[in-house]
């Protein structure tokens, strides 16, 4: 820190406050950046917002008296001065324009709030557009497992209409097979469908059922999806490389599968129903011709 | 001032409307700022002409408004608030405690978490023949801000001021400059400029000044780190002619600031004299006095500060006494633009919003009237300096969260406080009891020693 420097250094990642501590003060950045976290229900830190020079933070506490709202967390060396909450109310006592350039500041957030919240919505419309679509649905699903586990390929297969045929419906994967149909019990996937038990393979091809495709896989762990106590399906993660998966791994993506399979059932529901009210649709303007 | 209609009702600035701010001073550069702001805000524009003749770059008195150049920690926070954050270059050190040094020893009282709270700044381009980088003029600063905002700088020395029609017409070398709305007159109190005003004839006179002491002392940047640290060295020594002295730290500069009655050029050599001071520099190291000067302090503030379409801010009105010339400046800038964007820039809308800010800072000043007295005692009289000492060295050793003498002095010497305040805390009967503890163990000491 420089002599000429007003305020206090906080280092990288230092914390500044925690979200849920009692705030009697607010904040000006003089130089650095900082960051506001917010604690997900996965307890998962959540970036809301990057700060830096000249902004104010952790005014809300003052004003709304709850406690902290979010972490505010030193991104690298961070130099901050502190507003005292009874020096700063004593001010604006005397003079409330002194709010004007906070209400500015707070208005900007709001806009920004907006902005991003438009844009979420935009997101959550996209999202209930692919939920109705089989096709999208089972992209969604495999999005989601990559976001858990680390992969190199994976896909989504379900069963025909027929319950005979199991082909590929998604898949990433530079070396996926998209033409890949097993029958029910060929294979590891035919084989998972067929027993209803999640399997985790971590050398494939000293796996008798595996059954070579275009891609040269070593591990992956295979879900079946169920809907009603029937199989419809199967998730599929796989590996190239020597990585391999965990029992965590397995643990996680079961979990997502009971989400996949309602959310594949409703697309076809949804699909059904669709089909049927085109068709009645179809009837009534033949009939009033 | 009587309460009577004295000039046309609703004067208010129209759209487009021109205000000439004499002064580019911090208190006329918060005016500029705050009025263009405020009335941006309500879909006014203003045209804001700033005439200074001073470049604020220049080092020495050139450029210099003379004073300590410390903004207090209620300031720094406030305008930080407003948007104005001190960049690095024009603040040169970062306060966090102030040292007091008495002929009965001395103590630190500092901030909590020794946060850099307070900000010692130049007020023009630094101490005379020692242009720098590494400084950079607050003055020039604010002004450049206010130039950010939509203000017009020009380097021009107005030198009368005439009513025509009602309007103010502002003349240099007899040549006529502008018509204006608004005159603002923010040109402090070490210039022939308030007289201009005087000579207006509505009945404003210069406030009654003092003179103070200031200079720059050149010092290696290591040994002010060493001696100094990060604190202001406050002075209260028994000499009646020094009120009290302050030494303030800037990079390779100390700023001496004395305040007291006939201070001359004579008592700042006494004053480096006394063992106290001595005891503070360096030993072995030579220091020199680059720069000095004895400036004018305001004391008691004018009377009639305003009359239609003109209004007297900063130290050519009112100030606070001896400490926070700065914050008075942004007080009175800021109370002086609200009135004239949002109430008019007649005599009324001035009595009505303006002159009450006006009136609480002389309000104020009494009650710091009244403390420098009870300080003026304390420090005169060695046993109830020593008591002093005891219970601000007894409280900063304490986890005690009350801290009420420490705190009285910090508010005090640092202007962070309204004198008032700092009044209402002296009442306080905790720190009477343990003042008398200190006296009664100050006396049976020194007769201990006598015997």
């Amino acid at each position: 820190m420089k002599q000429g420097e007003l305020g206090k250094v906080y280092v990288d990642r230092e914390i500044i406050f925690k979200e849920g501590s009692q705030g009697d003060s607010m904040f000006v950045i003089q130089s650095g950046k900082v960051k506001i976290t917010k604690k997900t229900e996965k307890e998962e830190d959540l970036t809301i917002a990057v700060l830096g020079t000249g902004e104010i933070f952790g005014e809300m506490a003052l004003f709304d008296k709850q406690t902290r709202s979010a972490n505010a967390i030193a991104m690298g060396e961070a130099r901050i001065l502190s507003i005292d909450k009874k020096k700063l109310f004593s001010s604006i006592s005397r003079d409330p324009t002194l709010v004007f350039k906070m209400l500015e500041s707070m208005s900007r957030r709001i806009r920004k709030l907006n902005d991003d919240l438009t844009q979420f919505k935009k997101n959550k419309f996209d999202v209930l557009h692919a939920c109705v679509n089989l096709e999208d649905t089972c992209t969604l699903i495999l999005e989601e497992a990559r976001n858990l586990i680390s992969a190199d390929n994976g896909s989504v297969m379900l069963l025909d209409d027929k319950g005979e045929t199991l082909s590929i419906k998604s898949a990433f994967g530079k070396k996926s097979d998209s033409h890949l149909q097993l029958s029910v019990g060929e294979g590891i996937a035919g084989d998972v469908l067929n027993s209803g038990r999640a399997e985790l393979v971590n050398n494939v091809s000293m796996d008798q059922r595996y059954k070579a495709g275009t891609a040269h896989i070593k591990s992956m762990i295979c879900i079946p999806l169920k809907c009603n106590d029937k199989n419809i399906g199967v998730m599929n993660m796989s590996n190239n490389t020597d990585r391999l998966f965990t029992l965590e791994d397995l643990k996680v993506l079961n979990a997502l599968s009971f989400y996949a399979s309602v959310a594949i059932e409703n697309a076809r529901n949804f699909s059904a129903l669709h089909d049927a009210s085109e068709q009645v649709l179809r009837h009534a303007t033949l009939l009033d011709m | 001032m009587n309460n009577s209609r004295e000039g046309n009702s609703q004067l208010a600035l129209d759209d487009g409307a021109h205000i000439a701010v004499i002064g580019g001073g911090p208190t006329g550069t918060f005016f500029s700022i705050f009025a263009l702001h405020m009335a941006r805000m309500i879909g006014k524009e203003l045209n804001i002409t700033i005439y200074e003749p001073k470049d604020f770059t220049k080092d020495g008195p050139g450029g210099c408004n003379r004073c300590g150049g410390i903004i207090s920690e209620l300031l720094v926070q406030t305008l930080a608030v407003e948007g104005i954050n001190l960049p690095d270059s024009v603040v040169q050190k970062g306060i966090h405690s102030y040292k007091l040094h008495t002929e009965q020893g001395s103590v630190s009282i500092a901030t909590p978490a020794l946060e850099k709270t307070i900000a010692t700044v130049y007020r023009g381009g630094g101490p005379k023949g020692k242009v720098s980088p590494d400084i950079a003029s607050f003055d020039n600063f604010l002004l450049e801000q206010a130039v950010r905002e939509g203000a017009v700088r020009k380097p021009v020395r107005i030198d009368r001021i005439v009513l025509k029609n009602t309007k103010p017409v502002l003349y240099a070398k007899d040549a006529e400059i502008q018509e204006a709305d608004l005159v603002v007159g923010a040109c402090g109190i070490n210039s022939t400029a308030p007289k201009i005003f005087e000579q207006m004839g509505f009945g404003y006179t210069e406030p009654e000044k003092i003179t103070a002491a200031i200079a720059e002392i050149g010092l290696d940047e290591k040994v002010i780190a060493d001696c100094f640290g990060s604190s202001i060295n406050l002075f209260l020594l028994p000499d009646r002619n020094i009120k009290f002295a302050a030494m303030i730290p800037k990079g390779t500069y100390v700023t001496l600031c004395i305040l007291g009655k006939k201070v001359t050029a004579r008592t700042m050599k006494d004053f480096l004299n006394n063992p106290v001071t001595k005891a503070v520099l360096p030993d072995t190291m030579p220091y020199e006095i680059h720069c000095s000067c004895l400036p004018k302090m305001n004391i008691r503030a004018p009377k009639k500060p305003f009359t239609d379409r003109v209004v007297m801010c900063g130290d050519a009105g009112s100030t606070r006494l001896f400490k926070d010339g700065l914050g008075a400046a942004y007080l009175m800038g800021k109370a002086a633009a609200k009135t004239a964007v949002f109430d008019g820039v007649g005599a009324d809308e001035f009595r009505a919003n303006y002159y009450p800010v006006y009136k609480s800072i002389i309000y104020d000043n009494y009650f710091g009237a009244m403390l420098y007295f009870v300080i003026d005692i304390y420090r005169k009289w060695k046993y109830l300096t020593k008591a002093m000492i005891h219970v601000v060295d007894k409280e900063q050793q304490s986890s005690r969260d009350e801290k009420i003498l420490s705190a009285m002095l910090w508010d005090m010497f640092t202007g962070n406080e309204r004198y008032k305040n700092v009044f209402m805390k002296s009442l306080k009967i905790r720190m009477h009891a343990d003042m008398w503890e200190g006296l009664f163990k100050g006396l049976v000491r020194g007769k201990n020693e006598t015997g």
